[in-house]
């Protein structure tokens, strides 16, 4: 940090002298975060120790090979200690007697009410984060923030006081919390119930020998299958014959349709966010680039980004994923990563239209003049002064994306491109359900198609509520970026 | 810079857009880590087989060469053979037999909307705060988000079923039709013909049409909206001209301006997005054609097939700028405008 860059810096103090000035209100909030994260502590340990460590400590020399190994003891230590949301805490998994008491359950509640209870804890969990988030940054703004008053202060203004962009907030809030803690929150795991049923058990009791039984959940999934008219079927909040809760119902090969949903959540988040980063990334670069050196550049980019939306997204997502199919690309996260990458090479091209405009405009103001003739460097004028303005509007396009990436892959996946099963993914269960939807097992497809909706609507809508807390009078909104943006493809 | 340059300049600009747009496609195809041939011929293990293959398809040459052969045949509008989905027919022929299903398919799927969904927003932007606005705009909003290819599965079932469900039979009504096979396009200049094949194809133009009808109302509703307010709406009421004039002349005819890109927009997506309706509804169209060469790896037939989605996209593009050029003249068409 030079002084050229920065002279009216020099009498201005860091965050940390700030906080050291005044530490009451930092204080207060350390308070409440520490034990709100401390509850969750052994769930981030785990997660740190489920990354493959074993790689990294082989590569260490000798010396320190002893010191990952005490390091690694440690770790697996926290990563067992217990946490809030685990499973076992209000546990779901027990057997009905013919008196009809539960045993097995947290309390002997019935697994429904045991289940539902975690689901309300999960998300008073999820909840709560938020509220402390929201804190944080009232906290920061009122006691530490160098500036009385940021033109961000207006725009959050504004957008508390949009209620269809805050409804949209909470629906992604909500499919966030889904994502997050998909294991916790399903009746069973992906695990016991999905990818591996023969190595996991359940109990039940049998009527006719009059005891308790252990069976394979694979042979329990057998007879809880949901096949429309005439055949079984477990529908939604209903249990199957092993005392099994299905909160969505059962899939035709008897999997638990919510543990499935949340999983598949997981992925169409992970995906979504990914190829956001990539294509966010590259269209901020282009378009400050674009916007700063404008002339040759520009048309450069016009002709890259025409170039790729000439070819229709969706139809080259599939033949590229085809293709890469044999690789060792594909077979990372089942398919998710090499989505994501497609999905953001090709989806660069849209938000960077969006964006471009926003950024020629800031261009043009006395301050980029005033911060070239100073003689600073492009990069840091990009960057300080151009990219706080495009930044919002890269936001508003970025929700729309992320709805449209959702719905491609659902797409794709239910052609059986994409997500190699049985990592499970929303556009399979439509397609298994496909059959079934005028029977009595229509749950299979319309419950997956309508979680598809209320995201996507909650993804558009959180965009328009950041476009009218940005810029209440604009209309950059009517225009085509925001409906291919928003339409993945035309999936 | 007048309308016309300006327009002529952007044509020129999609000359290196299909250049580029096809050197990606060969990107993909020759130097991904998929062999051609060997997808051609897949698992039957002959090696006589393969090397016959690989001459055909000039995979034996250095590489730069294959790429200059490869823009030369397309450039040239030689698109070669289809080797796995339909074993030595001329790309070209299946590209008449199928594409005529899907136009048809994108035609209704672009005038469905403009007829039900215009209409609809700009009733929603004439009676702004009504219920009757709320209906609309909700209903478009949700209708905008619904995945085509759930829409579709539900639709195909609903009408399959109607008999039960609603005791009316969609099969046999008016004329007999099914749900889930390719419209019969022959004589459509025959009125019992044309109602047919518009009847067999009219769900599915509705599913895929129907982002862009919740689109469309949405942007028709606002165009509406801001027109209203405009000074020379206000100058003509104080003239006394009539409401119906007004609305007529001078609020629709500069409201439909914002719409053109979005209609030449979607006519870009619903090639894309035909690929998951035309699978559900069976109906033999390019998308379905695209989505059988990709896997059953027929990679001649892809690459041929992506150089004419490029140019139908390229076309489309030109469409609108032509549109544009006609429809309004105050477009800027300054040095941004690229």
């Amino acid at each position: 940090m030079s002084a050229v860059d920065y002279p009216v810096d020099e009498d201005e103090q860091t965050l940390l002298e700030r906080i050291q000035d005044e530490p009451g209100p930092a204080l207060k909030l350390l308070a409440v975060v520490v034990p709100l994260f401390a509850v969750e502590f052994g769930a981030v340990a785990s997660l740190v120790m489920s990354l493959p460590w074993s790689a990294v400590g082989s590569a260490l020399p000798g010396f320190l090979q002893g010191l990952a190994g005490a390091l690694a003891g440690v770790g697996d230590a926290l990563a067992n200690l217990p946490t809030l949301l685990s499973r076992s805490v209000i546990d779901n998994s027990g057997y009905q007697l013919p008196s009809g008491e539960w045993v097995g359950t947290t309390l002997g509640l019935s697994p429904a009410v045991a289940w539902l209870l975690r689901v309300l804890l999960v998300y008073a969990y999820g909840f709560a984060w938020m509220a402390v988030g929201w804190w944080v940054y009232l906290v920061y703004r009122d006691n530490y923030r160098y500036a009385d008053w940021a033109p961000v202060d207006d725009m959050v203004n504004r957008f508390r006081n949009h209620s269809w962009g805050l409804l949209g907030l909470a629906i992604i809030f909500a499919f966030v919390v889904l994502a997050l803690f998909a294991p916790a929150l399903g009746p069973t795991t992906v695990e016991a119930n999905i990818s591996d049923p023969y190595l996991h058990t359940v109990e039940y009791f049998d009527e006719e020998a009059g005891s308790v039984q252990e069976i394979y959940v694979g042979d329990a999934n057998r007879d809880s299958q949901s096949r429309g008219q005439g055949g079984d079927n477990v529908g939604p909040l209903s249990y199957d014959q092993f005392g099994r809760f299905h909160p969505f119902g059962t899939l035709p090969s008897g999997k638990d349709l919510f543990t499935f949903m949340a999983a598949g959540a997981r992925v169409s988040l992970f995906i979504g966010v990914l190829s956001l980063l990539i294509a966010g990334g590259i269209a901020v670069t282009f378009a400050l680039a674009t916007a700063y050196y404008k002339g040759l550049v520009d048309l450069g980019v016009v002709i890259a980004s025409d170039s790729i939306q000439s070819l229709p997204q969706l139809l080259f997502i599939m033949l590229a994923s085809f293709v890469l199919s044999g690789t060792w690309l594909a077979n990372l996260y089942s398919g998710g990563v090499v989505l994501a990458l497609l999905f953001g090479f090709t989806g660069w091209p849209g938000l960077w239209r969006a964006v471009r405009g926003p950024a020629l405009q800031v261009s043009e103001r006395e301050w980029i003049d005033a911060a070239k003739s100073f003689g600073q460097r492009p990069s840091v004028t990009m960057r300080k002064h151009m990219l706080p303005y495009v930044v919002g509007y890269l936001l508003i396009y970025a929700s729309l994306t992320l709805g449209g990436v959702i719905i491609g892959v659902a797409g794709l996946s239910f052609l059986g491109l994409g997500i190699n099963a049985p990592t499970p993914e929303w556009g399979r269960a439509v397609s298994a359900g496909q059959p079934y939807v005028p029977t009595q097992s229509w749950h299979i497809s319309l419950i997956p198609g309508i979680m598809v909706v209320i995201v996507v609507t909650g993804f558009n809508a959180l965009g328009d509520g950041i476009r009218d807390a940005i810029d209440p009078q604009s209309d950059v909104g009517t225009g085509q970026q925001d409906e291919s943006a928003a339409a993945g493809g035309g999936a | 810079m007048s309308r016309w340059s300006y327009f002529a300049r952007r044509v020129l600009l999609m000359i290196p857009i299909v250049f580029f747009g096809t050197t990606i496609t060969f990107l993909v195809l020759r130097m991904g880590p998929m062999d051609p041939a060997a997808a051609v011929i897949a698992g039957a293990g002959d090696t006589e087989a393969y090397e016959s293959v690989r001459q055909s398809l000039g995979l034996d040459q250095p590489l730069w060469l294959q790429y200059v052969e490869y823009l030369r045949d397309l450039f040239t509008l030689q698109l070669g053979y289809s080797w796995v989905v339909n074993r030595g027919r001329p790309v070209w022929e299946l590209i008449g037999v199928y594409a005529p299903r899907t136009i048809w398919l994108g035609f209704w799927a672009v005038m469905l909307p403009l007829f039900i969904g215009l209409p609809l927003g700009f009733y929603a932007g004439l009676n702004p705060n009504t219920l009757s606005d709320y209906l609309a705009s909700f209903g478009g909003i949700v209708w905008r988000a619904m995945p085509n290819f759930w829409l579709a599965v539900i639709l195909v079932s609903v009408l399959t079923q109607s008999d039960q469900l609603f005791g009316f039979d969609w099969e046999s009504w008016l004329v007999q039709t099914q749900i889930v096979t390719p419209p019969e396009l022959q004589r459509l200049w025959v009125p019992s013909n044309f109602l047919a094949a518009f009847k067999a194809i009219l769900p599915a133009a509705l599913v895929l049409g129907s982002a862009s009808m919740g689109n469309e109302m949405r942007i028709g509703r606002t165009a509406v909206l801001e027109t209203v307010n405009e000074n020379y709406v206000e100058t003509a009421r104080a003239k006394g001209v009539p409401r119906r004039t007004i609305i007529s002349k001078h609020v629709f005819r500069n409201a439909l301006i914002p719409l053109v890109p979005i209609i030449t927009g979607e006519a870009f997506l619903l090639l894309g997005g035909s690929v998951l309706v035309e699978t559900v509804f069976s109906i033999n169209g390019l998308g379905y054609l695209f989505y059988s060469a990709t896997i059953n790896a027929d990679l001649p037939l892809v690459g041929s097939l992506m150089f004419f989605f490029i140019l139908l996209s390229v076309g489309i593009n030109i469409l609108q700028d032509l549109l544009y050029t006609l429809i309004d003249p105050r477009v800027g068409y300054g040095g941004e405008g690229a």
